[in-house]
C-alpha cells in the first residue's frame, strides 16, 4: 500500500520555507552565555591594553588568552565528536545541543586566539594557525548555511521525481510511453496487408450515407469493374492524391511528416523523462555538496590542528630556554 | 568509489511505507540525530511521516533535518530514516505549494 498523498496534510503544518530557522531550541541560552564570555574576554583585553606596558602574545595576558582559546578549540573539537560516538547516557536532543556548543566554543576559541595575538602577526606559524582557525570557523558557518539550503533544494528535486502519490515518476512516464508504443503498434498493424483480405475493413473508406446500388444491409459488395461507364461519380477505388488515406509514405504534405507524428504524445513524455532525470542529477549533486563540505570542514580542522601544533612547537622553542635559565 | 560511499538518492512513497512498517521503534535514529532539538516519539514520527496531518514539532524536525545520514548507520534493521525524512520534507513542500 502506498502512503496517502501529501494533500491530507492540509490540516496540519504546511510549507517548507527557504533557510528555515526551526530547530534552534535552546540556542538562545547558549548564545547569551557565549556573548557574555566574549564580552568578558574583550573587556579584560581592553583593560589590560590600557593598564599594562607588556601587550604582546608572550605576556601573561597573551598566554592566558592562548591557553583559554586553545581549551575552547579543543573542547569544540572533542566534545561534539565524543558525543557523536557515545553509546551510553544518550538522550534525544543531546547531539543537537552538542552541535550548538561546538559552534559557540569555536567562535570563542577564534576570538580568544585573535586576542592572544595582540595584533602581532610576525611569527608565521601563529599567523597561519590563526588563518586556519578563521577558515575553519567560516567553513563551519557556510556548512550550517548549506545544511539549511541543500535539503530544501533536494526536496524540490525529489518532488519533481515523484508523482503525487509518491511513486517513481520515471516508471510512470515509462509505462505511459510503453502504452503509446503498444497503441501505435496496434494501429500500424491495422495497415498490414496480410490482414486485409480476411477483414471486412477496406483501406478506402466507404461513406455510409452514400449507399451504392449493390450495397445491402450495410454490407458493401465488390464494385463491378465497369461501374465507371454507368456513373460519372468517382469510384471507391479511385484514391485522391490529397486524401489522408493516400499518404502511406510520408512526404512534405503528409501529417506524418510532423515531428513525433509517428508516435503521437511520445515527444512530450520523453521531454518529461529528461526533466526528471535532470532533477535526479541535481539531487545527486546537492547530496554530494552536503557530504563533501563536511569532509572539507574536517580536513580544515586537521590542517588547523597541524598548524597549531607547529605554532606550539615554535612557542616551546622560545619558552623552554627562558624557563631553563631562570 | 565503492558502494559504501555512494550517495543514495530518495526513496518512493511505497518504499518509505515499507521501511516504516519495518521500523522496530528502538529510537536509535533519533538518538543519533544532530538536528533533533526537542523530544519526539518514534511512533508519532512514523505515523506522521506516512500520512495524515503533520504536527508542529514533527514539521520543525523535518525542516531542521539536514540529510547528514547519521541516522542510517545505528539502525539495527538497516532502515533509511533520512529517506523517510525526505518524504516528510516533500509532503511539507507540496502542502505549502498547494496553499
Amino acid at each position: 500500500m502506498a502512503p496517502n498523498n501529501w494533500q491530507d496534510s492540509a490540516r496540519g503544518e504546511a510549507g517548507y520555507a527557504w533557510l528555515s530557522m526551526h530547530g534552534w531550541h535552546g540556542w538562545f541560552g547558549r548564545l547569551l552565555l557565549t556573548l557574555f564570555v566574549l564580552a568578558l574576554g574583550i573587556g579584560v583585553f581592553l583593560w589590560y591594553s590600557r593598564t599594562s606596558n607588556d601587550i604582546s602574545p608572550d605576556s601573561i595576558a597573551g598566554y592566558a588568552y592562548a591557553v583559554i582559546g586553545t581549551l575552547f578549540a579543543v573542547m569544540a573539537g572533542i566534545a561534539y565528536g565524543r558525543r557523536r560516538r557515545a553509546t551510553k547516557k544518550r538522550a534525544i536532543g543531546q547531539l543537537n545541543a552538542s552541535l550548538q556548543w561546538h559552534m559557540c566554543l569555536a567562535v570563542l576559541a577564534l576570538v580568544f586566539l585573535c586576542l592572544h595575538s595582540f595584533g602581532n602577526f610576525n611569527p608565521r606559524s601563529g599567523t597561519y594557525a590563526l588563518y586556519g582557525m578563521i577558515a575553519l570557523a567560516i567553513s563551519g558557518f557556510i556548512g550550517r548555511f548549506l545544511d539549511r539550503l541543500m535539503p530544501r533544494l533536494i526536496a524540490g528535486e525529489v518532488s519533481k521525481a515523484l508523482t503525487a502519490q509518491g511513486d517513481d515518476r520515471i516508471e510512470s512516464i515509462s509505462q505511459r510511453l510503453q502504452a503509446i508504443v503498444v497503441h501505435n503498434t496496434a494501429e500500424l498493424r491495422g495497415f498490414d496487408s496480410s490482414n486485409t483480405p480476411s477483414s471486412n475493413k477496406s483501406l478506402v473508406p466507404v461513406k455510409s450515407g452514400a449507399a451504392l446500388p449493390f450495397a445491402d444491409a450495410g454490407q458493401s459488395l465488390q464494385t463491378p469493374w465497369d461501374l465507371a461507364y454507368i456513373s460519372l461519380e468517382a469510384t471507391p477505388q479511385e484514391l485522391s492524391r490529397d486524401g489522408v488515406q493516400y499518404r502511406f509514405v510520408p512526404d512534405k504534405k503528409s501529417e506524418l511528416a510532423r515531428p513525433g507524428a509517428l508516435m503521437p504524445g511520445a515527444q512530450e513524455h520523453i521531454s518529461e523523462l529528461q526533466e526528471v532525470q535532470q532533477a535526479m542529477q541535481r539531487e545527486h549533486f546537492y547530496r554530494y555538496v552536503i557530504r563533501y563540505w563536511r569532509r572539507f570542514h574536517v580536513l580544515l580542522a586537521l590542517t588547523t590542528l597541524g598548524l597549531t601544533i607547529w605554532h606550539l612547537v615554535y612557542a616551546a622553542q622560545l619558552l623552554i630556554p627562558v624557563f631553563l635559565h631562570k | 568509489m565503492g558502494s559504501r560511499n555512494a550517495v543514495l538518492l530518495h526513496k518512493t512513497g511505497p518504499q518509505v511505507a515499507d521501511e516504516i512498517r519495518a521500523c522496530i521503534g528502538c529510537n536509535e535514529c533519533l538518538l543519533a540525530c544532530p538536528a533533533l532539538s526537542e523530544p519526539i516519539t518514534i511512533d508519532v514520527l512514523n505515523r506522521e511521516t506516512l500520512a495524515g496531518p503533520i504536527s508542529a514539532p514533527v514539521a520543525r524536525y523535518a525542516r531542521a533535518c539536514f540529510q547528514c545520514g547519521a541516522c542510517v548507520a545505528p539502525c539495527p534493521v538497516g532502515l533509511h530514516r533520512d529517506a523517510m525524512m525526505m518524504w516528510l520534507k516533500v509532503r511539507l513542500l507540496r502542502s505549502g505549494m498547494e496553499e
